[in-house]
């Protein structure tokens, strides 16, 4: 215990003494929400449409109302084509330039079919080039043409569907994005600073002069986690702290449990860049593998952008090593659907059981070096 | 009496034999073989790169000896580093104290590790704080003057008394007078029984060692008395003698 105390000492002293890279280990994760926070947005909010009615009757217009009064849509009639060109083939260019998000043809006949009740058409074409976009734009359309058509017949007195949005009623993509932010960046954050620690040692030579004491190996791995605890605790509230004013992201759930997954998931963290660092040779080794293995697999492949299901069954397994896999399932069950203690029992104790297990890699891997020498 | 015993027999604390590293195809350290008696001071020579430091990590287990092997009080490196790391004292060249800690702190540092007591370590600051003053005790090491630094740094080097103290180029970057001082403090330290390797590509310094190990390209081209080897080869300067060995082993 003396010894491990000396060590977790003299690493609190480091880090409170270099307020340079304590700065920048506490501006990153704020610049880094600010930034992805404000640009991923799954949520369209200008799907910007060309209509070129042929029909020109009253119920093409009443559909084009449908359109132009929904506030996702901003409309603008096409009656004639630029210079010899058509309607449709002024339109296929603005989609190409990414003016427009797609063009809606109304035949001429449009109107009168109806009348007749004879099935009637309307031709759209969507940008398909981001299939996300071009998959939300066809929702979008179906939802309107729906609602006209039901209008049209009545069907609204036969059946109605009531829906209700359960967690997230508003269906705000940021109040899931940005959990799955701190997620990455928590984990980012905690496994560089002890990635950074360790290797720092190794570059500056006093990792020798630790080895020849009498320090046993789980007590260098512990005294180099430990105090940074308190630096990723904090540094996590602070991310949390920072994500919920910013983006006025709801918190339904209890703040103990919050306080505790992420200590937990903090730990996990820490312990995974010790393991990192007790294979890499310098910092900027450390630096890069650390980026590398914290931020691809827990943007990719933790549920955090890509719906678990929907990955290949070999990346869905691969999604059951990351660690923020779980802790998301924690922070947005807490965040928005309030859940309590009993639901995260196992994601819990997997994350502990990660911990466990990066430790006693990190010591082992240690005491092979020293035993081994180079 | 075992085969260990018989190796420390004869006074002999430290004994090399073919001691070998290579890394891949190059090789640093080519069969040396030394002694070293107790209370002796063994200055070991040899430009940079010649395998002074390689030669003191394979003693101290950092680096994995490639073949023969090194006993240090009858106990065999390769197999016994454990108990070895009890009796010698290290400080390394490249890094001996942490620069954001000051002094005072440097030395709780590698107190605590070393398991000694808190009284023990208060002892310590204690001494140290009657040879150096508190105000430059109590700055960030970054800030102290190389020479005051060098004399922290073996001083937390000597701090849980060990028998064997490896000191490896202690003497570089710092200036003539420092470095007389440093070797008042070494002599001393051999007053009181202790044994000490010195590596150093400093010529003028191998006079004040007991004996020298002369290395170059990872063999030992000399050893013996410094004064007796230079009189053996009719010289007077430890840099003559040098020149005219490493001269000999080239074109030899």
């Amino acid at each position: 215990m003396k010894r491990i105390k000396a060590v977790v000492l003299k690493e609190a002293f480091h880090i409170l003494r270099d307020p340079k890279s304590l700065a920048i280990l506490f501006l990153l994760p704020v610049v880094m929400i600010l930034v992805l926070g404000y640009s991923l947005s799954f949520d369209l909010k200008n799907i910007e449409t060309v209509v070129i009615d042929y029909s020109q009757s009253e119920l093409s217009r009443s559909l084009i109302q449908k359109f132009s009064h929904n506030q996702t849509y901003s409309v603008t009639q096409m009656v004639k084509g630029e210079g010899s060109q058509s309607p449709e083939e002024t339109a296929e260019e603005m989609l190409k330039s990414g003016e427009i998000k797609q063009f809606i043809i109304i035949p001429q006949d449009f109107s009168s079919r109806i009348k007749k009740g004879l099935i009637s058409h309307i031709g759209v074409v969507i940008d398909g080039s981001d299939s996300n976009i071009a998959n939300i734009v066809h929702q979008y359309n179906e939802m309107l043409t729906f609602g006209f058509i039901s209008e049209l017949r009545d069907l609204k007195d036969i059946f109605q569907i009531s829906t209700k949005l359960y967690f997230n009623p508003e269906n705000k993509s940021v109040f899931y994005i940005i959990p799955g932010l701190v997620a990455v960046i928590m984990i980012m954050i905690s496994a560089l600073l002890t990635s950074l620690s360790v290797s720092r040692e190794k570059e500056t030579g006093s990792i020798e002069l630790l080895f020849i004491s009498p320090l046993q190996s789980h007590e260098i791995v512990l005294g180099k986690t430990v105090p940074y605890v308190f630096i990723a605790l904090i540094e996590g509230a602070l991310i949390l702290a920072f994500a919920r004013v910013m983006f006025r992201i709801p918190f339904r759930g209890n703040l103990w449990i919050l306080l505790v997954f992420s200590l937990v998931y903090i730990v996990t963290g820490l312990s995974l860049g010790i393991t990192i660092s007790t294979m890499a040779s310098s910092q900027k080794v450390a630096m890069m593998a650390t980026l590398l293995i914290t931020l691809l697999p827990s943007i990719l492949l933790s549920g955090f952008i890509f719906p678990l299901d929907s990955l290949s069954p070999i990346l869905r397994a691969f999604s059951y090593i990351v660690p923020a896999t779980y802790f998301l399932e924690v922070i947005r069950g807490l965040i928005l659907k309030g859940a309590g203690w009993k639901h995260f029992a196992s994601q819990g104790l997997i994350l502990i059981g990660f911990s466990v297990l990066f430790l006693v890699i990190a010591s082992v891997k240690f005491s092979q070096q020293r035993k081994a020498g180079k | 009496m075992t085969d260990q015993d018989i190796r420390s027999v004869g006074a002999q604390l430290i004994t090399a034999r073919n001691l070998t590293k290579k890394f891949g195809d190059f090789t640093a350290v080519d069969k040396i073989n030394f002694n070293i008696k107790k209370g002796e001071i063994m200055g070991f020579l040899g430009p940079n790169g010649a395998g002074k430091t390689t030669t003191i990590k394979m003693m101290t287990g950092l680096f994995r000896i490639t073949s023969g092997d090194v006993w240090i009080k009858g106990l065999e490196v390769k197999k016994d580093i454990n108990q070895i790391k009890k009796f010698i004292g290290y400080m390394s060249q490249k890094f001996s104290l942490y620069p954001l800690l000051n002094a005072y702190e440097n030395i709780e540092f590698w107190g605590g590790v070393s398991g000694l007591s808190r009284k023990v370590i208060k002892e310590k600051k204690g001494l140290i704080s009657n040879e150096i003053p508190k105000e430059i005790l109590n700055q960030q090491v970054k800030d102290i003057p190389p020479g005051i630094k060098q004399r922290i740094a073996l001083f937390s080097c000597l701090i849980s008394d060990p028998e064997i103290i490896l000191l490896d180029e202690p003497t570089s970057g710092v200036d003539p007078e420092v470095r007389r001082n440093f070797w008042t403090k070494i002599y001393e330290l051999k007053k009181q029984g202790k044994t000490i390797l010195v590596t150093t590509h400093n010529l003028d310094e191998a006079e004040y060692a007991d004996r020298i190990l002369i290395i170059h390209q990872g063999r030992i081209i000399l050893k013996g008395e410094p004064s007796e080897l230079m009189k053996a080869r009719k010289t007077d300067s430890m840099e003559n003698l040098f020149k005219r060995v490493v001269t000999n082993h080239e074109t030899n």
